[in-house]
């Protein structure tokens, strides 16, 4: 299954991309080629010369969307913009995206020759008498292909992220495996074991309740539920290779593996430490309120994730393959 | 009352891994276990199964990174709410609901966002974080747990953390609406 919703994700982002782009070129979303009427504040003569500007394009909330036909911009436009001017009165402006900027033109910047800045020609531009003001009229550089540009720019990004998060989960591993092989020497993890039996039996019947991969898992869901994230992801890896150890073949889930990665997704915390603090961050009376409605939420999560896994797993397709496998696994055994 | 419970777990969590590095190396201690060598041998391995997860990991997350990109989601949030709508779902929260088993960074993203739009302490802002706390990013712990040990054939668990994700997003709707209702 994993096969095709992995497929499904690329498929439905390419098609989806494809078409989005051909839609703003026959709808013309970005207005290429089309001249734009804006007024030009505050000019400053840069160089010596009268022929490069610095200033900012001003443009009303309901000019912009008008222009755009979105109702998306919501202030007035002040973009600070250098404005280069030849003899003929003609010329070119170029800003770069910054916070000031609208959403619009930030998209637009993105997919733009180049990354962050966008350009353009100035048609003609007037000034008032004492140069205070001035009127412009701009054409911006043509943008195409917006999704395209950014389905590229993601794949290559998020290869990178990828790298870097299992890179940065080297140092943790190391730690935390180092700390539990003590633990594990010490004997401390058998007693850690035994005295969460009766439930582990129930959840993981077909491991044996002394076995190390049972005290991974222990201190694995004691590290998730108090959100101590950087120990639980080495415990958890822990577990899986404990479990793996116990696989009659290897490259196929096992029903105490699928379980195990029930309880994990689930979630269960006892702190959503994140949610509270993007809460308090954007001003709330209360950010602490969700606690008990997330555990609620998670709860849910958990016991339907663990009673999926334990009906699912006796479904034909699921334990046909690996019965199958063990019973490859007995022949070889056998040989 | 939450109060207390938060600050009693608060604390547990800040002394949680000072407490375990004292107990661990200090039950090794009194069984005489040679301490620095086990330590150094047990976190050989932490290198290994880094470097294991990478190839899974880059698959996933380039799919999820194509699809954000892509602006698929708004495609999906219009074939889904309407079905959403019929039990009281706000259809702002709807993305929210999807992005939650693909993506950490995304559904925290859209979580911001609509904190910001509708106001921390209006119902979609609290439905929209106890979202985001009722669930895993099930696709991440899907690559990285079973990455670190080869697992190619993943049998029942995408289903099994599908419906865990579906339950728990029912889970934090009806409590929202019980508690916070409109």
């Amino acid at each position: 299954m994993l096969n095709y919703i992995w497929l499904f994700l690329i498929a439905i982002a390419l098609i989806v991309g494809v078409g989005k782009d051909i839609n703003d070129e026959f709808q013309n979303t970005y207005q290429n080629g089309v001249p734009l009427e804006v007024a030009f504040l505050s000019p400053q003569i840069l160089s010596g010369t009268a022929m490069r500007w610095e200033g900012q394009f001003y443009l009303t909330a309901k000019q912009f969307n008008d222009f755009y036909k979105t109702t998306s911009q919501i202030e007035e436009v002040n973009q600070p913009v250098v404005i280069s001017l030849s003899s003929d009165g003609t010329g070119s402006f170029i800003f770069s995206s910054t916070e000031v900027t609208p959403t619009r033109w930030k998209e637009m910047s993105k997919s733009a020759s180049a990354k962050g800045t966008l350009m353009g020609k100035v048609e003609k531009i007037e000034f008032s008498e004492n140069k205070s003001l001035g009127k412009a009229k701009i054409i911006f550089e043509p943008i195409r292909f917006v999704k395209l540009k950014a389905i590229t720019q993601a794949a290559i990004d998020f290869a990178n992220t990828a790298v870097e998060i299992a890179i940065g989960l080297i140092g943790v591993m190391a730690l935390w495996l180092g700390l539990i092989k003590v633990a594990e020497e010490a004997g401390l993890v058998k007693v850690l074991t035994r005295l969460l039996t009766p439930i582990t039996k129930r959840l993981f019947p077909d491991v044996p309740s002394d076995h190390p991969a049972i005290g991974a898992i222990i201190m694995n869901t004691a590290a998730n539920m108090l959100g101590l994230s950087n120990a639980a992801t080495p415990m958890g890896l822990k577990a899986m290779e404990e479990l793996n150890k116990l696989n009659p073949k290897t490259g196929t889930a096992t029903n105490a593996m699928v379980t195990f990665l029930a309880i994990n997704t689930g979630g269960l915390i006892l702190i959503p430490a994140t949610a509270i603090a993007v809460r308090a961050a954007s001003g709330s009376a209360n950010p602490g309120i969700i606690i008990g409605t997330a555990i609620f939420g998670a709860g849910c999560a958990t016991v339907t994730g663990v009673i999926a896994s334990k009906i699912l797993q006796r479904l034909p397709r699921y334990k046909n393959k690996l019965n199958e496998e063990e019973k490859l696994a007995e022949e070889k055994g056998n040989d | 009352m939450t109060d207390l419970f938060r600050t009693v777990i608060n604390l547990i969590s800040i002394f949680a891994i000072p407490l375990m590095i004292a107990v661990f190396l200090g039950w090794g201690f009194v069984k005489k276990v040679r301490m620095y060598e086990v330590f150094v041998e047990g976190a050989k391995d932490g290198f290994n199964t880094a470097i294991r997860i990478i190839p899974y990991l880059v698959a996933m997350l380039f799919a999820i990174g194509i699809f954000r990109a892509s602006g698929a989601m708004d495609l999906l949030v219009l074939i889904i709410s309407p079905i959403t709508n019929l039990i009281g779902m706000p259809a702002d929260t709807l993305p929210m609901a999807l992005m939650r088993p693909l993506s950490g960074s995304g559904s925290l993203g859209i979580m911001t966002e609509l904190m910001k739009t509708h106001g921390p302490d209006s119902f979609v802002g609290v439905l929209a974080s106890t979202m985001y706390g009722s669930s895993e990013t099930t696709f991440y712990v899907l690559a990285v747990y079973f990455g670190a040990v080869n697992i190619k054939n993943s049998r029942h668990a995408v289903p099994v953390g599908l419906l865990a994700d579906f339950a728990g997003m029912l889970g934090a709707v009806f409590i929202c609406r019980i508690l916070f209702g409109i």
